[in-house]
């Protein structure tokens, strides 16, 4: 049995080619140990392979094992949860390689193999990675397959070859289980990958995080419209409100957490979309005001903002239904506009003074609202990235000294003057605007389309979105940030090279929407593919989803797609010979219904003659057929099928469909 | 034509009673230009058997006896020195005739059995610096007796593979026998057989026998009969493209003797034992007589179509 | 019990699978389920099922969905393997007891390779052979010895795990193959040589060309003579193989009779045995008598298996 176990050439090579292939995409979130761990143990197992090592002992192997599990509590503080997981499975893979030796070892790699796999999906679950992890799994299964054939298999490729091309004829029924094996719920919670840091909003806000955000390219969420887009200066995403100053930085007060869901009243159309967002780490969803979604765990806050009870750590698809022209607490809390009155105490007293004396000449909360906005607009206020340095009294030195500054100062001191005059106001942080991409019929909003505004509460009227910036930059509303900045070129400073830059080459963009919008479909075709989506597109098909129709289909199409494989590579239809030949297994058949059959090595002409005498009656006709073969099968008469299939014919009909055994015998 | 090759076989027939196979085949291995090898114990009626072909077919007969001291001159003949004219002088041997019935040829040794085998294979022979054509046609029956016999060498397999077929006459049925016993010598009958076919005549169905139509299935047919031999593992060696030549030769003059010009499977299937039985032998038993079984096993399993 | 299950176990693959000298391997007589490793693949697909439904992953349900095709289709491709595979008898060497049988066995492809074919009887270690595309591969399996006379191969399993091994197609091939097995020799003292009866006359010396006595000349080598009397010394001068021929003289011959020896049926024959092998290596002539049969005297290979067929199958039923 020896010379079984020990592992095939062609299945070792493909195993060590699939270790590359199945570390590769983990390489970016393994501790660097690790890698080095990989490295040494790929180069000794290679030296065996070609003799000049021995393998480990037993008491290295040991030591190894418990080494790998100290550095993994080292580097990720623990032994369970997902990352310190992951480390331990590929440390374990690593290790299993090196100690390979028997056909099971082999087997165990190859399953740990299809582990490390999935734990990638985990990671990166990106289009490319999926692409990508064709090549692990091939590999995998070639090795797979190299341990079942035999020494005298030679060709690496064939058997990457048989690997893919079993794949390739998998493909259809995996599709079919992927479109309808029923979708549950989680079973119980596991950990998610997490401390890869999330660019985006947080829950506080200095005007220099939002300057940061928008160097960054990075995609925050996709929304398709269910009918028009509405045009870019309505698309104002909220995800956040900001109701507590403390002189620098706005953010939110924990107690938004515990309020009731505000009252609202629905007014004006509606606009049904979808989004899928990115990860965000954060709880809060982003959506149009004043929005309804029917993701489970999601409710709305007392900021109008919907938030789930667990933060966003894979791509997050929802369904949104927003009233832009709802009333939104006309009657207030008194909870809620006492927060919104909030100052800090001992700051920026030339804003308050201002305050103060625009409320005297403005004792209306609206035409204070316009003068303030006019204010904006009229006095020379310069929109950039690059603001000065500011001291302890921030909004004082915005609003009468440097007088430059980006949507957060505006917002900011605009909020602080309206409390100061003591209107109910806070600060809105989320997104504004997009890309809209003809593609895909959707809009694309990324990190550097965040953006800041205001509310105020007015009695009966509610919460008045306005926003400041407007008055300032109004190109930022109307065509985004990079309009905004054209003199300045401080968009994207972080990423000279991103193709978001160069969006003036038309191919190029081109190029760029259409791979965001095949992303896009990705996320929400495959990614999001669970319990809703699935629900929803079966319902399309079938109009009703039952159990029994699932089956049905997955049973009947997997039938269905084995028997075009089974066809393929069974190929009934071909059959070896010339048509004479085949006329004449046709004659044998026909006769041997009559029991008469041909003996092994029996030849054409003894075995007409045979049948001749054991079906007296249907002699000519037999003798008749027998001729024409011969003649043109051997004597070379010009090859007339049709000749013979008329008398094969004149034979079926000369023969009963049943031979009384009187008939045979005479 | 075909009504006079009728006749000569109805003629032999007439002496040698009850092997019409084994004459048909016989003359159809001459028709192909082949040589003859018949295996079997003495007094089966070898030399009636060449005697008889020879005098059907209007050839000058010659026989040699083989025995240990056989030299290979008395086989193709040597010079003597006349005295009269003072010279040298070629005294054809046995071989210049038409027929030859080499009889017990394992008799004699290898030596004098080369001399024979290569003057059969060249149609020539060279004696003295000189060479001398043999006659046309020309036409080898050897016998030999089957080789567990003691004081014998059996031909080796080079050797045998000359030969186009190898007959077996064997035991007489129990009828035929009898007629045999009853009727007068059967030798006594050979005088009284006249030719039936001239020189000419001869030459010429020799001449039509290569013509006889052999279609592309039927070639495919001896090509799986020779790979078989070649691939399937208790055939000690597979046969070589002489041997599948030989077939073919054998297959079509025996179809030119069925009175058709076109060969079938038949054809084939009768001539197969005689022209490669000879020529095959078991791996388990290399030297030993499984040529039969073998050719049984062919038969059994190549299939014709 | 286990017994009876077996009984009807055989009777049923006898029906299902009759003994052939050809077998070729149909639906009918390939099974095939999934093997311990198959098992334990889908125990790693469940595993990571339950990932995927935990993490909500797409991927890993694609994955675990694309190796769950696989397998499936792997199904079609391990039938495939063995389907259409011709298997036939290609005869078996004779042997002693003791000794092992090779029954030799021809794979034969009509339309597509098959790949690692496991071949082997039901507790010998099997062989593995690649059958390339319409050709045809030798096989050998051997069976140890333990008594004479005809032994018939058991049924052979004919398995293949190919391409995966997830998946074992398998079949039980009877080619009806026999194998010749002679006695075991037992080393014994050489009889007394008695007159043989019969009715060869006293000084009837008969010079037997294959003896051992007299060297009579030299002849060309022929397939079949034996190696020691190789000459090799004229082939080292080119002068081709030449064999030293020998004559013996054959006088008084020995008998080998069974009712002179004692002991039990087997021992006797296995005496024999080796008396034939030696008086055959020694180039004597001998004859042999056993209860039911009687062989002439004579000398040679030929007779030499003669007397050892008639040693196995003495007292045996055909």
């Amino acid at each position: 049995m020896s010379q079984i176990q020990v592992i095939p050439r062609i299945s070792l090579t493909w195993l060590l080619v699939a270790q590359v292939l199945v570390i590769l995409p983990h390489l970016s979130h393994l501790p660097l140990w690790v890698i080095g761990l990989w490295l040494g143990c790929a180069a000794w197992r290679v030296q065996i392979f070609r003799m000049r090592a021995n393998y480990p002992s037993t008491l290295l192997k040991l030591g190894l094992m418990i080494a790998t599990g100290c550095g993994v509590f080292l580097s990720r503080g623990s032994l369970i949860g997902l990352d310190a997981g992951v480390v331990l499975l590929v440390g374990a893979f690593i290790l299993k390689l090196l100690e390979m030796r028997t056909r099971r070892d082999a087997l165990v790699l190859i399953f740990l193999g299809f582990f490390v796999v999935v734990t990638a999906y985990l990671f990166d679950d990106s289009i490319t990675a999926a692409l990508y992890s064709v090549l692990p799994v091939t590999a995998l299964l070639a090795g797979l397959i190299g341990l079942q054939q035999s020494s005298l298999a030679s060709r690496p490729w064939d058997t990457a070859k048989l690997a893919a091309g079993l794949m390739l004829q998998a493909l259809p029924i995996m599709l079919l289980l992927f479109v309808f094996f029923p979708r549950i719920g989680p079973l119980w919670s596991l950990p998610m990958p997490g401390g890869n840091a999330v660019t985006g909003l947080s829950d506080s806000m200095t005007p220099g995080d939002i300057a940061d955000l928008s160097r960054s390219g990075a995609l925050a969420f996709r929304a398709s419209f269910d009918g028009e887009v509405p045009p870019r200066t309505e698309l104002y995403w909220r995800a956040l409100t900001l109701d507590r100053f403390d002189g620098r930085r706005w953010s939110q007060s924990s107690a938004l957490n515990y309020s009731p869901s505000p009252d609202w009243q629905k007014a004006g159309d509606p606009v049904s979309y979808s989004i899928v967002m990115q990860p965000s780490s954060q709880p809060w969803l982003f959506a149009l005001d004043v929005a309804e979604t029917s993701l489970p765990q999601t409710r709305q806050l007392s900021d109008f903002r919907l938030q789930r009870s667990k933060p966003v750590e894979r791509s997050l698809l929802y369904q949104v239904t927003s009233w832009p022209q709802a009333l939104r607490e006309p009657h207030g809390s008194s909870t809620g506009l006492r927060r919104a009155l909030q100052l800090p105490a001992n700051v920026d007293p030339r804003s308050r003074q201002w305050a103060r004396e625009l409320r005297q000449q403005y004792p209306q909360d609206e035409q204070l609202v316009n003068a303030l906005l006019k204010h904006f607009n009229q006095q020379p206020f310069v929109y950039t990235l690059r603001p000065p340095q500011m001291s302890r009294d921030s909004v004082d030195d915005f609003l009468f000294d440097s007088r430059r500054g980006f949507c957060a100062h505006y917002a900011g001191a605009m909020t602080f003057v309206l409390r100061a005059a003591g209107i109910p106001s806070r600060v809105v942080a989320g997104y504004q605007g997009g890309e809209y991409n003809p593609n895909g019929n959707y809009v694309q909003v990324r990190q550097f389309d965040a953006h800041a505004w205001v509310e105020y509460w007015q009695p009966d009227r509610g919460w008045v979105s306005v926003d400041p910036t407007f008055q300032v930059a109004p190109e930022r509303i109307e065509s985004g940030l990079e309009q905004a900045l054209a003199g300045e070129e401080s968009f994207m400073e972080g990423s000279p090279f991103s193709p978001l830059r160069f969006r003036k080459l038309a191919w190029l963009n081109q190029i760029r929407l259409a791979w965001d919008n095949l992303n896009y479909s990705w996320q929400r075709w495959v990614l999001g593919y669970q319990g809703a989506q699935q629900l929803e597109l079966l319902q399309r098909w079938f109009g009703r989803v039952e159990a029994r129709e699932l089956i049905i289909s997955l049973v009947g199409g997997g039938a269905l797609f084995l028997a075009f494989i089974a066809l393929w590579l069974f190929k009934p239809w071909i059959r070896n010979g010339a048509p004479e030949q085949r006329l004449f297994s046709q004659f044998e058949r026909l006769l041997r219904r009559h029991g008469i059959y041909r003996k092994a090595g029996e030849v054409p002409g003894h075995f007409a003659r045979r049948a001749a005498i054991a079906l007296p009656r249907q002699a000519p006709e037999i003798i008749q057929f027998y001729r024409s073969f011969e003649a043109q099968y051997y004597a070379g008469e010009s090859i007339d099928p049709k000749l013979l299939r008329s008398q094969l014919r004149q034979l079926r009909r000369a023969l009963p469909l049943r031979l009384s055994r009187l008939d045979r015998q005479q | 034509m075909r009504r006079k090759l009728e006749a000569c076989l109805e003629a032999v027939n007439q002496v040698l009673l009850g092997k019409e196979p084994q004459v048909r085949l016989a003359l159809a291995c001459l028709l192909a230009r082949g040589h003859l090898l018949i295996e079997d114990l003495p007094g089966m009626g070898k030399t009636t058997l060449s005697h008889a072909l020879a005098k059907v077919l209007g050839l000058s007969f010659q026989r040699v006896q083989f025995t240990s001291d056989l030299l290979p001159g008395d086989i193709l003949g040597t010079s003597v020195f006349d005295k009269d004219s003072g010279q040298f002088t070629f005294h054809p041997g046995p071989i210049f005739a038409e027929l030859v019935l080499a009889d017990e040829i394992n008799r004699a040794t290898p030596k004098s059995q080369s001399a024979l085998l290569e003057a059969m294979e060249e149609g020539q022979v060279t004696i003295e610096g000189a060479t001398r054509p043999l006659p046309d046609p020309f036409f080898v029956i050897a016998t030999q007796n089957p080789v567990s016999q003691g004081g014998t060498f059996a031909l080796p397999e080079s050797q045998l593979d000359r030969f186009l077929m190898r007959l077996s006459l064997g035991y007489p049925a129990r009828g035929a026998e009898k007629a045999l016993l009853l009727g007068d010598s059967r030798r006594a009958l050979l005088p009284q057989i006249s030719a039936v076919l001239d020189h000419s005549e001869l030459a010429a169905i020799q001449a039509e026998v290569p013509k006889v139509r052999v279609s592309d299935a039927l070639v495919e047919y001896v090509l799986r009969l020779v790979e078989a031999t070649r691939t399937q593992p208790q055939f000690a060696w597979g046969l070589s493209p002489r041997a599948s030549l030989a077939l073919l030769a054998a297959s079509r003059a025996w179809a030119y003797l069925a009175g058709r010009d076109y060969v079938i499977p038949e054809d084939v299937q009768a001539v197969l034992p005689s022209v490669v039985g000879h020529r095959l032998r078991e791996r388990a038993d290399p030297s030993g007589h499984g040529g039969s079984t073998l050719v049984q096993g062919l038969l059994r399993e190549v299939t014709p179509l | 019990m286990i017994a009876a299950v077996q009984a009807r176990w055989n009777r049923w693959l006898t029906r299902r699978l009759p003994a052939s000298s050809r077998v070729r391997l149909t639906q009918r007589r390939i099974f095939i389920v999934p093997s311990k490793v198959g098992v334990m693949f889908l125990l790693a697909l469940t595993l990571m099922l339950l990932a995927a439904i935990n993490y909500q992953n797409s991927l890993a349900y694609a994955l675990t969905f694309l190796l769950g095709s696989v397998f499936i289709v792997a199904i079609l491709h391990t039938y495939r393997n063995l389907s259409g595979l011709v298997l036939r008898a290609a005869g078996a060497n004779t042997v002693f007891v003791g000794e092992h049988v090779r029954y030799q066995v021809t794979l034969e492809s009509l339309n597509h390779a098959h790949q690692a074919i496991s071949l082997g009887f039901a507790d010998e270690p099997p062989l593995i052979v690649d059958v390339p595309p319409q050709a045809s591969t030798p096989a050998e399996l051997s069976l140890l010895t333990t008594q004479r006379g005809w032994l018939k191969a058991p049924r052979m399993r004919v398995e293949s795990g190919f391409p995966l091994g997830l998946l074992k197609a398998w079949s039980w091939v009877d080619l009806d193959q026999q194998a010749l097995v002679y006695p075991q020799p037992i080393a014994a003292d050489l009889p007394p040589v008695m007159a043989s009866v019969g009715d060869e006359d006293e000084q009837g010396l008969r010079v037997s060309a294959d003896g051992a006595d007299d060297f009579q000349g030299l002849r060309s080598y022929q397939a079949g003579d034996s190696r020691k009397r190789l000459h090799w010394k004229a082939y080292s001068r080119g002068m081709g193989l030449l064999v030293k021929d020998f004559a013996s003289l054959g006088g008084s011959q020995t008998c080998l009779d069974i009712a002179a020896l004692s002991g039990d049926q087997e021992y006797r024959l296995s005496v024999l045995c080796y008396w034939v092998l030696q008086y055959t290596e020694r180039h004597q002539p001998f004859s042999l008598r056993l209860d039911d049969k009687q062989i002439a005297a004579d000398t040679g290979d030929v007779h030499c298996q003669a007397c050892l067929r008639a040693l196995a199958l003495t007292g045996l039923s055909q």
